[in-house]
């Protein structure tokens, strides 16, 4: 099953909020990479609608993930074309990972079995919401991405979706290390130890031993959020993403990267009613290159700095 | 100067800030957590009065640090600068290029000596004649290189990370890994 040789990167965008154009997001920056030439799988992983077949103008496909589950079908025959070379697809079903039937060895084995695809890239749309199954499959990916909008609700999911995630992978690294019940008797006392936040706690833990502050060292620094804020009105609006950085750094404790942003066009919207892709339909939308951007960015992890560029005048102005 | 990391980390800036980015991250930062931004205002219970005033001091200690460290730095800057007619700042501008004969085509032009530069940056003269010289076998290690140019270019004036951008990629050729 594992296959060394060819190792694709999984993409897992989340992020709380519904409505903030995760599908949009993956659904393009999935076609932006497979026009690059990698070779690009899309899996629709939304509890609640998925739909990400509307963004190819496609039929919803006969077979979806619940048959991997259920029936035992390869997840290669589950695989539809989506018009666009180098891209295909596969569906989720309602529930289809939401089910309490799924346990984190059923995860596991949905991604030996993702990560044995013939594939550069694999993109999975989470949906919104923080349901255990979608933080897990989240912490699962090599690139954790969450999409949200410049609006105090979309944040305040973001940095509850962020939180809840890093909690989880922290309890889940403790259990490995048989330190489970630490967390829960610190956290349980808090107020005895004046912990009032995640922060808290971390900082808390950090320093109760060498041992513990060697585990945070070694299991968690690699835990970076990517950030791509959607549904951009303003320039203010653009350098949200660039304090969000700041603001998760040091309020949250947790570092984050802000990938890029794609401003709120009319266009966008007319290509989804009308079920063309995007990427492909659109030539002329400024967000055409906005996804260019965040997509080169979330390959290389890097972070998008506005600020100069919106001082000497280089970054074109919104209105 | 390990003392002073952490203020330029909090300002989220490099090492080789100057004191204009300085003064623009100071300015941003304080605006950003001291005002009503939905940045803030969504943290909701992680962020209180208490905390804000907290960070705020802090960013103010930052700031106030670094342009002391910097300020210090400064007599023998504006000294040398004084000498620094328009024609010359111009002619500096122009330059794209900044090979080590380019650096010390400059200094000389700017009147500046050698051992002016040893005497406020401290840095050996023999490792300032060796950037001039192209000489890179000279430095062990990248990072000796990038602090001697930073300290070079700053008391000259001249654009830091232009040069470093100029500079640096011909010394890593020189070693191996382009």
């Amino acid at each position: 099953m594992d296959n060394p040789g060819k190792q694709c990167k999984i993409w897992a965008v989340g992020g709380g909020k519904g409505g903030t154009g995760k599908s949009f997001i993956t659904s393009n920056a999935g076609t932006c990479l497979a026009l690059k030439g990698y070779k690009t799988i899309l899996l629709d992983a939304d509890l609640g609608g998925a739909n990400l077949h509307s963004f190819f103008g496609l039929n919803r496909p006969r077979y979806s993930l619940s048959d991997f589950f259920d029936k035992k079908i390869p997840l290669q025959d589950i695989i539809v074309p989506t018009g666009i070379a180098n891209l295909e697809l596969i569906t989720g079903s309602i529930g289809s990972l939401d089910s309490e039937g799924i346990n984190y060895a059923q995860k596991q084995k949905l991604f030996r079995h993702i990560r044995a695809l013939d594939a550069d890239h694999i993109l999975i749309d989470l949906g919104g919401g923080t349901h255990i199954n979608t933080l897990d499959t989240f912490l699962l990916a090599d690139k954790m991405i969450v999409v949200t909008t410049p609006e105090i609700t979309a944040l305040e999911n973001m940095y509850q979706f962020i939180k809840s995630v890093y909690f989880r992978k922290m309890k889940f690294i403790f259990k490995t290390y048989d330190l489970n019940t630490t967390i829960q008797q610190t956290w349980k006392n808090r107020a005895t130890y004046n912990i009032r936040s995640l922060k808290d706690l971390i900082a808390h833990l950090r320093e109760s031993s060498d041992h513990v502050r060697g585990i945070f060292d070694h299991e968690m620094s690699g835990f970076v959020v990517l950030i791509v804020l959607n549904q951009v009105r303003t320039t203010k609006d653009i350098l949200v993403g660039e304090n969000l950085k700041s603001v998760c750094m040091n309020f949250l404790g947790l570092p984050v990267v802000y990938s890029g942003y794609c401003r709120q066009d009319e266009a966008v919207h007319d290509n989804i009613n009308s079920k063309e892709p995007f990427l492909i339909f659109n030539r002329i939308s400024p967000v055409v290159k906005e996804i260019k951007t965040l997509t080169e960015n979330i390959i290389t992890g890097t972070h998008l700095s506005v600020r100069k560029e919106l001082d000497n005048g280089s970054l074109s102005k919104i209105l | 100067m390990e003392a002073y990391l952490k203020y330029y980390d909090l300002l989220e800036l490099p090492p080789e800030a100057t004191i204009e980015e300085i003064r623009k991250n100071y300015s941003d930062l304080k605006a950003l957590y001291s005002g009503e931004s939905i940045e803030i205002k969504a943290l909701n219970t992680d962020f209180s009065r208490e905390l804000q005033q907290d960070f705020l001091f802090r960013l103010d200690d930052a700031y106030a640090q670094l342009t002391l460290l910097l300020e210090s730095k400064r007599p023998a800057v504006t000294n040398t600068a004084v000498t620094m007619d328009d024609g010359l700042r111009d002619w500096i501008k122009s330059i794209n290029c900044f090979t080590g004969a380019a650096l010390r085509n400059i200094r000389e032009r700017m009147g500046v000596d050698l051992k002016d530069i040893f005497a406020a940056t401290r840095i050996q003269p023999q490792y300032l004649e060796d950037i001039e010289n192209d000489k890179f076998g000279s430095f062990r290690a990248e990072v000796y290189l990038r602090s001697y140019l930073i300290e070079y270019t700053r008391f000259l004036s001249l654009d830091t990370q232009k040069v470093l951008a100029d500079y640096l990629p011909r010394y890593r050729k020189f070693q191996g890994h382009p």
